[in-house]
C-alpha cells in the first residue's frame, strides 16, 4: 500500500537580492515525484540546498506546492481539513532538538499533540507512557528538558510524536546536531520503531551509515530526486555520489578503491563494514602475510601551552555543584595538531574555554610560553589574541554589517591599525578560500559553510599563535565538512599555528592530527599518538567513543588471526593492505 | 548548565503542594487584609499568619525576608515623610525643625509593618509554586473572565509556558555568544556608559537573530504537531481542588472575618 503519494512537486521561494534591491524567485524542488510504501525505511540524500527539508515541510502541509499533488495515507492534501489529518499521520522530528520543545517538563511536552487533538486525559496518558517507553525515555517523565543531553532530547521530540499514534515519521537531520552517542540513540529508535510496529520512516541526513540501514534511498541534487535505490545500488557509484557533493560508506569506498586502483573485481554491493569483513573472510586470505610497520612521528618542540593541576566546579557549593575537570594536566607543543574526544559532558569544552581564560579557576594553571594566563587579568586581552577559541556553530556570533567588518572585529577590539586590519582581513580571507568579493557581502546572506568560514576567518585574523576549534565541522554536509578540514590543515602546514580540535569523528581526528587528547568524566584519560591511542579500541568504547571505522575493519580482521597492521586509519592505506592481502601477498 | 527560575524553593511541604490557584487568590486576601488591619491585634494575626507560613513551607525564614532587600529603600522613605509631614494628634518630640506626632507615628509603623508583611508573606507564593505552574493557575483563573471578551486565556497561558521554558535557553546562549565575543577582544566590562551600550551590540544582534530563528523553528514544529489556537484542546493535568485547598481557603476566610471585625469595633471606639 502506498503511504506518500508525490507527484511532479514544485516549490519557489523568494530570496531577496541585496545589491539589486529586488525580490528573485529561486526554485527550491522543480519537479519531484516520491512515492514511499507504507512500512518503509527511506532515507534522502543531497547536499545543503538540495530541497530535501523543503520536500519534507511540504509532505507535513507546512508548506504548500506550487504545482503538483501530495497524497498522504490516502489523503490528498489540498485544503485545512486534509493538511491537520495528514498531520496526525505523518509526524516530523526537526534538527535542533532546543526548538522543538515546547513545555517544561518532560511528560507534559510529550501530552503536547494529544492534547491538541483534544484526547481524554486517560488517553493522552495512556499514550505517553506508550510513546516514552518507545524511546527509552520513561525514567525522565517528570525531568526538565533542558537538563537533558541533545541526543535525550531529540528523543523526547520523538515521543512528541509518537504519543499522536502516526504512521510515518520524518527526520530532518534530526541527528545533525548530536554527538555519536545521542545519534545512535536516535538511529536504534528509528530501526525499532520501523521493526516492532511497522512505522514508516523518512530519514534525512547528511551521515552516510545511517542512510545505508535503510531499505531505499532517495538522492536529491537541484530539486530533484536524480536517483533511487536500495543502498547497494546506490553507494556502489562512487564517482556519481562525489559529484553530488555527497559522500558514501566507509565500506564502500575501500571497496572502490580497491576496484578502481588495484583492479579488483569485489562485487560492489557492500556498504557495511560487517559485510566487507564477511567479503573478505570469504575469500580465505593468508593469515601470515608480512607487513612493515611504519613510524609514528610524533612532535617534540617546545611546550607552548601547559596546563597543570586545573580543577573546575560548577556551581561549587550549591545543589548544583558538579566538578567539571578534575586535576587536568598536560602539554602542548608548539605547532602540534592535537585532536580532543570525549563524549558530551567530558570537559572538553570547559577546558578549551579554560585555555584563553573565559573560565577561570582558583584550583591549577594554564601556562602560555610559561605565564600563567588565569592569573593574569591585565593581559587578557593580548593572551586571547595569541590563543584563538573558535566556539561551536559559530555563525551564531556573527553581527557585522558586512563580511569585512565581521573579520576586522577582532584586530580593531585589538587597536590594530587600519592599514594592518586590511592585510589581515584579505590574508584570513584568503586562508579559508573566500575571495575579496565577499568583503562587502552581508554575513547573513552567506550559505552555512560560508558563514562558518567567515566566523573561523573572524579568529584568524587576530594571529592567533594557538588556535582552538570546538567542533568546527558539526552540521556542515560532507561537502562543507572537508572543505572546512582542509582550511584547518592548510592554517597548519602554512602558517605553522598550534591547533586544538575538538571534534567528535574519529576519521577526522586520526586523519589529521599528531597527538589526541582523550577526556573521561572531566578527567584526562590519555594523550598520545594516534596510533596509541586508538589501539585501545575497547577502553574508548568503555567509555562512549569509538575507533575510526578503517581501523575497526582492521580490528576485526585481527580478531580473526590474519596479521594486518593496527595502524591504519586512511581509506588509501586500507585498501592497500587488503588488496594486497587478497592478492595473497 | 544549571539555571533556577525565579525564586522556587523545592520542597514538598503542604503549602507546596497546593492548587496555585489557592495561592494566587489566598495571597490576594491576605493582603487585603493587611490593608483592612488598624490594630495591634490585627497586626497581629497577619504577623502570625506570616510565621506560621514560613514553618509549615519549610521555607528559612531567612530567605522570605531577604525579598526586602530591594524594598528598604522605598520603605525608609515613607517611613521619613510619614513621620515628619503628619501634623495631626499630640506632639511627642518638638525641635525648631522637626515636629513628630503620636498620630505620626502609628500611621509610619503600620505602613512600614504593612509594607513589611506584605513583601515577605507574597513571597511564599513563588516560594512554594515553579513559575509553570504559577502561569497555569494563572491561566485557569483568567478562563471565566476571557471567556467574556475575544481573548483566549489558553493562548495566554501558553505564551506564559514557552516564555518560561526558552528562559534558560536562551541564557545558556546569551552566555555563549558572549565568550565567543570576548574570545574575539570584546570588551563588556569596561568604558563609559555609551561605550559599553555601543558593545552590546555584539551580544544584541546574535541573540535577536537566533530568537526569531528559534521562533521559527518552534512554530514550525508546533504546527506539525497540530496545534491551532482557534481549536479547543484538552489537558493532561487539569487543575484540581483538594481537600486542603479548601481548608486554606477556610482558614484566610476565616482570619480575614476577624481581621475585619476587629477592625471595625477598634474604629467605632
Amino acid at each position: 500500500m502506498k503511504f506518500i503519494d508525490a507527484k511532479s512537486i514544485k516549490f519557489e521561494y523568494t530570496r531577496y537580492d541585496e545589491e539589486k534591491d529586488i525580490s528573485i524567485p529561486v526554485c527550491a524542488l522543480n519537479g519531484v515525484d516520491l512515492s514511499v510504501e507504507k512500512g518503509d525505511f527511506i532515507a534522502i540524500l543531497g547536499h545543503n540546498g538540495s530541497g530535501k527539508s523543503t520536500l519534507a515541510k511540504i509532505l507535513n502541509g507546512l508548506l504548500l506546492p506550487k504545482e503538483g499533488t501530495v497524497v498522504v495515507s490516502g489523503e490528498m492534501l489540498k485544503d485545512e481539513k486534509s493538511i491537520w489529518t495528514a498531520r496526525t499521520k505523518l509526524g516530523m522530528v526537526f534538527q535542533n532538538p532546543d526548538n522543538q520543545i515546547i513545555a517544561s517538563v518532560v511528560e507534559e511536552d510529550v501530552a503536547f499533540g494529544p492534547e491538541n487533538l483534544g484526547f481524554s486525559p486517560e488517553k493522552i496518558k495512556e499514550n505517553i507512557s506508550f510513546a516514552l517507553d518507545a524511546v527509552g525515555m520513561n525514567d525522565y517523565r517528570y525531568a526538565t528538558p533542558s537538563n537533558l543531553s541533545g541526543g535525550q532530547k531529540q528523543r523526547i521530540a520523538i515521543a512528541g510524536v509518537l504519543a499522536m499514534k502516526p504512521e510515518c515519521i520524518v527526520f530532518d537531520e534530526s541527528t545533525a546536531m548530536l554527538d555519536p552517542i545521542g545519534r545512535k540513540d536516535v538511529i536504534k529508535v528509528a530501526s525499532y520503531l520501523n521493526r516492532e510496529h511497522g512505522m514508516t520512516v523518512i530519514m534525512i541526513t547528511h551521515f552516510m551509515d545511517e542512510a545505508a540501514k535503510a531499505n531505499k534511498i532517495f538522492v536529491m541534487n537541484e530539486g530533484v530526486i536524480v536517483k533511487s535505490g536500495t543502498p547497494s545500488e546506490i553507494f556502489s557509484d562512487v564517482e556519481y555520489m562525489r559529484g553530488l557533493r555527497l559522500d558514501v560508506p566507509i565500506a564502500s569506498e575501500i571497496v572502490y578503491e580497491l576496484n578502481t586502483a588495484f583492479n579488483k573485481k569485489i562485487p560492489s554491493g557492500i556498504v557495511t563494514s560487517e559485510a566487507l569483513v564477511r567479503y573478505i573472510l570469504s575469500q580465505k586470505p593468508p593469515k601470515n602475510v608480512n607487513f612493515e610497520q611504519r613510524e609514528h612521528r610524533s612532535v617534540h618542540n617546545e611546550p607552548i601551552l601547559q596546563v597543570k593541576g586545573l580543577t573546575h566546579i560548577y556551581g561549587e557549593k550549591t545543589a548544583f555543584e558538579r566538578v567539571a575537570l578534575k586535576d587536568i594536566n598536560i602539554e602542548i607543543y608548539s605547532g602540534e595538531f592535537v585532536g580532543i574526544i570525549g563524549h558530551t559532558g567530558s570537559g572538553k569544552s570547559t577546558l578549551t574555554q579554560h585555555l584563553n581564560a573565559l573560565i577561570t579557576s582558583e584550583k591549577g594553571e594554564v601556562l602560555f610560553k610559561g605565564e600563567n594566563i588565569l592569573k593574569d587579568k591585565e593581559n587578557i586581552k593580548k593572551i586571547r589574541q595569541k590563543i584563538g577559541l573558535v566556539f561551536q556553530y559559530p555563525e551564531n556570533q556573527l553581527f557585522e554589517e558586512n563580511v569585512y567588518d565581521e573579520i576586522a572585529f577582532g584586530p580593531k577590539n585589538m587597536g590594530i591599525d587600519e592599514e594592518e586590519i586590511k592585510k589581515r582581513v584579505a590574508s584570513s580571507l584568503k586562508m579559508v578560500e573566500l575571495d575579496e568579493s565577499y568583503c562587502k557581502k552581508s554575513p547573513f546572506s552567506l550559505s552555512g559553510g560560508q558563514k562558518r568560514r567567515v566566523a573561523i576567518a573572524s579568529v584568524l585574523a587576530m594571529k592567533p599563535e594557538i588556535l582552538v576549534l570546538d567542533e568546527p565541522m558539526a552540521g556542515l554536509d560532507p561537502m562543507g565538512r572537508r572543505a572546512i578540514l582542509s582550511n584547518i590543515r592548510k592554517m597548519r602546514d602554512e602558517l605553522g599555528i598550534t591547533i586544538l580540535l575538538v571534534s567528535h569523528s574519529m576519521e577526522d581526528v586520526s586523519e589529521v592530527c599528531d597527538r589526541i587528547l582523550v577526556m573521561n568524566e572531566g578527567k584526562v584519560e590519555m594523550l598520545d599518538t594516534v596510533y596509541n591511542v586508538f589501539k585501545n579500541v575497547n577502553r574508548l568504547k568503555q567509555i562512549g567513543l569509538d575507533a575510526p571505522e578503517v581501523s575497526l575493519i582492521m580490528h576485526e580482521l585481527r580478531q580473526e588471526g590474519i596479521n594486518v597492521p593496527d595502524d591504519v586509519y586512511s581509506v588509501r592505506d586500507a585498501a592497500d593492505i587488503i588488496g594486497r592481502l587478497l592478492n595473497g601477498e | 548548565m544549571n539555571v533556577t527560575l525565579g525564586q522556587y524553593y523545592p520542597s514538598d511541604s503542604i503549602i507546596h503542594k497546593l492548587d496555585p490557584r489557592t495561592k494566587i487568590i489566598g495571597t490576594m486576601l491576605y493582603i487585603a487584609m493587611v490593608f483592612l488591619s488598624n490594630n495591634i491585634i490585627s497586626y497581629g494575626i497577619c504577623t502570625l499568619l506570616f510565621v506560621y507560613l514560613a514553618k509549615v513551607s519549610h521555607v528559612p525564614v531567612l530567605m522570605a525576608i531577604r525579598g526586602l532587600k530591594g524594598m528598604v529603600f522605598i520603605i525608609i522613605i515613607t517611613a521619613l515623610f510619614n513621620i515628619f509631614f503628619i501634623k495631626t494628634g499630640n506632639t511627642i518630640i518638638k525641635t525648631p525643625l522637626i515636629n513628630i506626632t503620636d498620630d505620626g507615628l502609628f500611621t509610619t509603623i503600620s505602613l512600614c509593618l504593612r509594607l513589611v508583611l506584605i513583601v515577605c508573606t507574597s513571597s511564599f507564593l513563588t516560594f512554594t509554586t515553579t513559575p509553570i505552574s504559577l502561569a497555569d493557575g494563572v491561566e485557569r483563573l483568567l478562563r471565566k473572565p476571557c471567556s467574556f471578551t475575544k481573548i483566549s486565556s489558553s493562548e495566554i497561558g501558553m505564551i506564559m509556558s514557552i516564555a518560561l521554558r526558552f528562559i534558560p535557553t536562551l541564557i545558556e546562549e546569551l552566555d555563549k555568544i558572549k565568550k565567543a565575543q570576548q574570545a574575539r577582544g570584546a570588551d563588556f566590562e569596561n568604558g563609559g556608559l555609551i561605550k559599553r551600550a555601543k558593545n552590546m551590540i555584539p551580544l544584541l544582534v546574535p541573540l535577536f537573530l537566533s530568537s526569531f530563528r528559534r521562533a521559527d523553528e518552534l512554530a514550525m514544529a508546533m504546527e506539525s504537531r497540530c496545534y491551532r489556537p482557534d481549536m479547543k484542546r484538552t489537558k493532561l493535568r487539569e487543575l484540581k481542588y483538594t481537600k486542603n485547598d479548601y481548608y486554606a481557603y477556610g482558614v484566610i476566610l476565616f482570619l480575614l472575618a476577624v481581621v475585619v471585625v476587629v477592625s471595625l469595633v477598634w474604629s467605632m471606639k
